[in-house]
């Protein structure tokens, strides 16, 4: 594997929802070491290209080469029979909502996310990498994540996802529902996870909170991102799509 | 009316129902699966017990062991016909519903085209020694003992699920089962441990109503009604909440049997159950939880 080995190869990429069709024939590629962001408005496909990948959707087709492995492929049903899988092999999704086991303490959820057997054994130590990027949590370690706020909630669903080291992050609108200054405080935890073995791919509408942090920015528009040549890193042009 | 007899009554009753509501509500929380076919495993468990007790007649251990492990068989088996080909196909609860039910009135007849419509008594495995704590209370060994293993077999399962790595993600499974799979938690192999354990309840339970009642084909009908009815009482999903109704609904039985006689008890405790449903539509788990989704 070289250092420019493609993590996610996506060709030809259709999902959607029972008779509904999100994503068209998308193609996307994310190369090691790259945090890649995609605005775009809401209900044009971020999300679904995320649960795409996830394996998620409720219908999906065309090749998704994770690691150089098949990980997409036709499927008109099961959404979520092959999430764990895929999930094992090294992906990481925080999504929207945050999916939060809401009657588990902080503690028992940051323990749910170490999946790998590695991850497991050592999940003292990763539990207290996690509270060093969010402190907030480290009082809060026995309270259920139910009674937790929104910013706290979304703290412990980034946390979960990063307590097994995963080759691709995707993290889907980590300001949402997020008073401006929390959500600036997320994104700026997001940069400081470490990509020497993965990539990051930032979900966001807010398209002031990436600019100039990202490597790339790409737009995505009813169901299509902006292929070939990137954007430029600016609000109008990303506007403009 | 209220004496102690009837307290032990209760007592007893809530330790049994508390094994099969739980069984009931760790199902439907976790796999979304309402599982009918648990009065099946309850009955076909009593047989594994008889069985046992036929080949070794004089050890506890063996009826037990062989009402245990026949639940947990009986309860993967239904996992593997009723939940893996059907639970990522649509109307799944509805599906799974009509599924269960099948293997239920299915199984039912296999025993009894096997073991003939005979009941089969089981041997008193807390031998026939009675205990006086008052003057008119005296406590026979088999409602003891009933309540001692249930609650120390119940207390195991619980802490189980809150300690190991196992049942941290059965729990994450019963609160969110897509969160679950996106922490990598496989939903054909939790449901296989899910199943197996609760069908062990299912066994335990069978053994030890078996101690009263008889082994026979029909004998799990009436343990699948009120697992289910403690079940809904207590709010399907709620651990604590199903404790909590199966004690009331142990206490409305025996007290309705010493005040009224025993053929209102399926009347009283449902009027208390619809009672319960119209004030907590949630149930008494519904009380407890003071989290949101």
């Amino acid at each position: 594997m070289s250092a420019q080995h493609d993590i996610l190869e996506v060709r030809g990429l259709s999902a959607g929802y029972g008779p509904l069709r999100v994503l068209h024939d998308l193609d996307l590629t994310i190369q090691a070491g790259e945090r890649v962001g995609i605005v775009g408005l809401n209900g044009h496909g971020k999300s679904t290209l995320f649960r795409a990948i996830a394996g998620l959707t409720d219908w999906q087709s065309g090749s998704i080469l994770f690691d150089g492995r098949e990980i997409g492929g036709s499927r008109s049903q099961g959404p979520g029979r092959y999430t764990h899988r895929i999930v094992r092999r090294g992906l990481a999704l925080m999504p929207q909502g945050d999916a939060i086991f809401h009657g588990l303490t902080v503690a028992e959820h940051l323990d749910s996310g170490a999946h790998s057997r590695e991850a497991w054994r050592s999940r003292r130590d990763r539990r207290e990498q996690v509270l060093g990027i969010f402190p907030p949590l480290r009082a809060l370690l026995d309270v259920p994540v139910g009674r937790l706020s929104g910013g706290e909630r979304r703290m412990v669903s980034l946390g979960r996802g990063l307590m097994t080291d995963a080759r691709l992050y995707l993290v889907d609108e980590p300001s949402l529902g997020l008073a401006p200054k929390i959500s600036k405080a997320m994104i700026d935890a997001l940069m400081r996870i470490d990509l020497s073995r993965g990539a990051m791919v930032i979900a966001e509408q807010n398209l002031s909170l990436l600019e100039g942090r990202v490597t790339r920015l790409l737009g995505m528009h009813g169901g299509k991102l902006k292929r070939g040549t990137d954007l430029p890193i600016g609000r109008s042009a990303a506007l403009e799509i | 009316m209220i004496d102690g007899y009837v307290i032990v009554a209760a007592i007893t009753l809530a330790s049994i129902y508390g094994l099969l509501a739980i069984g009931i509500s760790i199902v439907w929380s976790s796999l979304g699966m309402l599982n009918m076919a648990f009065g099946f495993t309850f009955a076909a468990a009593g047989y594994g017990a008889w069985f046992a007790a036929q080949q070794f007649p004089d050890s506890a251990a063996a009826v037990l062991a062989g009402g245990i492990l026949t639940g947990a068989l009986v309860g993967a088996a239904v996992c593997a016909v009723a939940f893996l080909p059907l639970h990522d196909k649509p109307n799944f609860t509805v599906r799974s519903l009509v599924a269960t039910l099948a293997i239920s009135l299915l199984g039912t007849q296999a025993l009894l085209a096997t073991f003939g419509p005979r009941v089969k008594p089981l041997p008193k495995i807390f031998g026939l020694k009675a205990f006086e704590i008052t003057e008119d209370v005296v406590v026979t060994a088999d409602k003891l003992g009933a309540v001692v293993s249930s609650v120390v077999l119940l207390l195991l399962v619980l802490a189980w699920m809150k300690t190991s790595r196992r049942g941290l993600e059965i729990r994450a499974m019963m609160q969110n089962p897509e969160g679950a799979a996106l922490v990598g938690i496989g939903v054909r192999s939790t449901a296989f441990a899910v199943m197996a354990v609760t069908g062990a309840l299912a066994g335990l339970a069978a053994v030890l109503l078996s101690q009263t009642y008889f082994v026979s084909p029909y004998a799990g009908l009436l343990p699948l009604i009120k697992g289910l009815i403690v079940a809904l009482a207590g709010g399907l999903g709620s651990v604590a909440g199903a404790l909590i109704a199966a004690c009331l609904l142990g206490f409305t039985e025996a007290a309705t049997s010493a005040v009224l006689g025993g053929q209102y008890v399926l009347i009283t405790q449902f009027a208390l159950i619809i009672a319960i449903l119209l004030v907590r539509p949630r149930g008494i788990g519904g009380l407890l939880d003071e989290t949101r989704e």
